[in-house]
C-alpha cells in the first residue's frame, strides 16, 4: 500500500518547509508509534525518547521518501531500527551482557504489557464501551474509517448517503469520544 | 470552533484540499486545545485498530468457550461455530423495511468482511449464537413445532426425509419453530458461508428460524408473506 492522498500532502507541505505540517504529522502519528515503542521497550520513558528520535530522522529524511509505502510504514521502519541499535549499543557497553549476548536477546517482545500501556487498561476498556454505545449511524461511518480505513467517498457509497454526510458523522464520533475523555478525565492534564 | 474540529478530523482523515488543509495547520499552530484534540485523534484510531487486532483472537477463545459448554461438540461443530464467528452478523432490520436493493446489497457484501462485524458478533448475544450453532448443527425436527403451509416459499416441497426441510430443486430450506423469543424483536439474519440463517420473531410470542442457501432476495417475500399469516 502507497501513500495515502492526506499524508501526500501533508508530505509535500513539510518537504517544502511549512514546519507546522510537521507538527501536525508528529501529533497523528505519535500516538501508533509510541505504542509499537513501548511494546518493544517496555518501558514507556524510554519509547519516549526514541519517539523524540524517530521524529528527528524523519524530519532529516523527509525528502528520500519515495512514497512506496505508507507514510506511518516508513516512520515505523525507523523508529524500529533506532529502537534496535539502541537496544544493541545499550548491551554492547555493558560487559557483562556482551560475552553471552546471542540472536536470541535481540528478539523484541511483540505485543505490549499493561504497565507499558498509553492509557490505562480500565480506561481503554471505558472508552471502547462508550464507541460500541455510540448510536448506529456514527459508529458505522466511524469504523469503517478507523478499522477499514475506507475514504469518505468509499464510506459514503456503502451507506448510501452524502460525503458531507459521513465527513460530519466521523467528526461526531471523534467530538463525543473527546468530551467522553474529558468527562472521565483521561488523560487530562 | 466546532467547524475547527470538524475540518481537523477531515485533515486527520486526508479529506481536506491543499487550501483547507493549509489553513487549518496554520489555526492547529495558534491553538494548543486543537493540538490536543488532534494527538487525541490518533490515540482513538490507534485504540481502535489494537482492539480490533484483540478482537481476532478472541474466535479462538469462544472455539474453546463452546467445546467446554459442551464436550460432545465434534470438530464438525467447532468449525460451524467458526464460520459464525467469522463470517458474521450481517444486518439487522424490521420486516417494514426488509428490501433488498443493489445498495443494499453492496453494504451486506462490505459488511460480511467488515471488522466492524466481527466486532458485532462477538458482542451479539450468546444465546443467539448458540441457538444458531445448534439449528446448524442438527435439523433438530423432533424438537420444532409443525409449521404452517402458508409459510413455504412458492415453488419449494417438503423432504421425504424430514418434514422441516424443503427444496425447490436447487436451493434448500430447513424451518425450525419453537416458543422461544431470545429478545429478539425483529428479524435478523446472518450469513455463513453460502447459507443465510434468519431470525423470525412470530406475534404470538414464537421463533421461526429457517436457515438454507436461501438469499435475502427471496426470503424477502417468504417474510412478508408470514407477517400478513401469521
Amino acid at each position: 500500500m502507497g501513500v495515502s492522498k492526506g499524508d501526500e500532502m501533508l508530505i509535500n507541505e513539510i518537504k517544502a518547509g511549512n514546519e507546522m505540517a510537521f507538527e501536525a504529522l508528529v501529533l497523528k502519528y505519535t500516538p501508533k508509534l509510541m505504542s509499537v515503542l513501548t511494546g518493544y521497550t517496555k518501558s514507556k520513558d524510554h519509547a519516549e525518547e526514541l519517539c523524540q528520535k524517530t521524529f528527528i530522522k524523519v524530519w532529516q529524511k523527509i525528502n528520500t521518501f519515495k512514497g512506496e509505502s505508507s507514510l506511518f510504514t516508513w516512520i515505523y521502519r525507523i523508529g524500529i531500527n533506532l529502537a534496535k541499535n539502541d537496544f544493541a549499543s545499550r548491551f554492547s557497553k555493558n560487559s557483562k551482557f556482551t560475552e553471552s549476548l546471542d540472536q536470541d536477546q535481540y528478539d523484541f517482545p511483540e505485543y505490549r504489557s499493561p504497565e507499558t500501556e498509553l492509557i490505562a487498561a480500565e480506561s481503554e476498556i471505558k472508552m471502547m464501551q462508550f464507541i460500541q454505545s455510540l448510536d448506529e449511524d456514527t459508529k458505522t461511518a466511524f469504523t469503517l474509517r478507523e478499522i477499514e480505513g475506507r475514504t469518505y467517498d468509499e464510506i459514503a457509497k456503502i451507506l448510501n448517503c452524502p460525503i458531507g454526510t459521513v465527513r460530519s458523522r466521523i467528526f461526531r464520533a471523534r467530538q463525543l469520544i473527546l468530551e467522553f475523555m474529558n468527562q472521565e478525565n483521561i488523560l487530562n492534564g | 470552533m466546532d467547524k475547527n474540529l470538524e475540518k481537523m478530523s477531515a485533515l486527520y482523515d486526508g479529506e481536506l484540499s491543499q487550501n483547507e488543509m493549509q489553513e487549518i495547520i496554520k489555526k492547529m499552530d495558534s491553538d494548543e486545545s486543537m493540538r490536543n484534540a488532534f494527538y487525541k485523534f490518533g490515540l482513538i484510531s490507534e485504540l481502535m485498530q489494537r482492539h480490533s487486532e484483540q478482537q481476532k483472537s478472541k474466535i479462538t477463545y469462544l472455539q474453546n468457550y463452546y467445546r467446554k459448554l459442551n464436550p460432545l461438540f465434534t470438530n464438525l461443530v467447532t468449525a460451524a461455530a467458526t464460520v459464525l464467528l467469522t463470517l458474521i452478523v450481517l444486518y439487522q432490520f424490521d420486516d417494514d423495511r426488509f428490501k433488498v436493493d443493489k445498495e443494499t446489497s453492496f453494504r451486506l457484501s462490505s459488511a460480511i468482511s467488515s471488522d466492524q462485524a466481527k466486532i458485532q458478533l462477538l458482542n451479539a448475544d450468546q444465546n443467539i449464537m448458540e441457538h444458531m450453532i445448534q439449528i446448524m448443527q442438527s435439523n433438530q425436527s423432533n424438537k420444532s413445532q409443525q409449521l404452517s403451509k402458508n409459510w413455504i416459499p412458492v415453488g419449494f416441497s417438503v423432504s421425504p426425509n424430514n418434514p422441516n426441510q424443503y427444496s425447490n430443486g436447487r436451493n434448500n430450506l430447513f424451518f425450525h419453530l419453537e416458543n422461544k423469543q431470545l429478545g429478539i424483536k425483529n428479524v435478523k439474519y446472518f450469513k455463513a458461508n453460502n447459507n443465510w440463517i434468519y431470525l423470525i420473531p412470530l406475534k404470538d410470542g414464537r421463533l421461526l428460524t429457517a436457515y438454507g442457501d436461501i438469499p435475502p432476495s427471496i426470503a424477502d417475500q417468504m417474510i412478508q408473506s408470514i407477517y400478513q399469516r401469521n
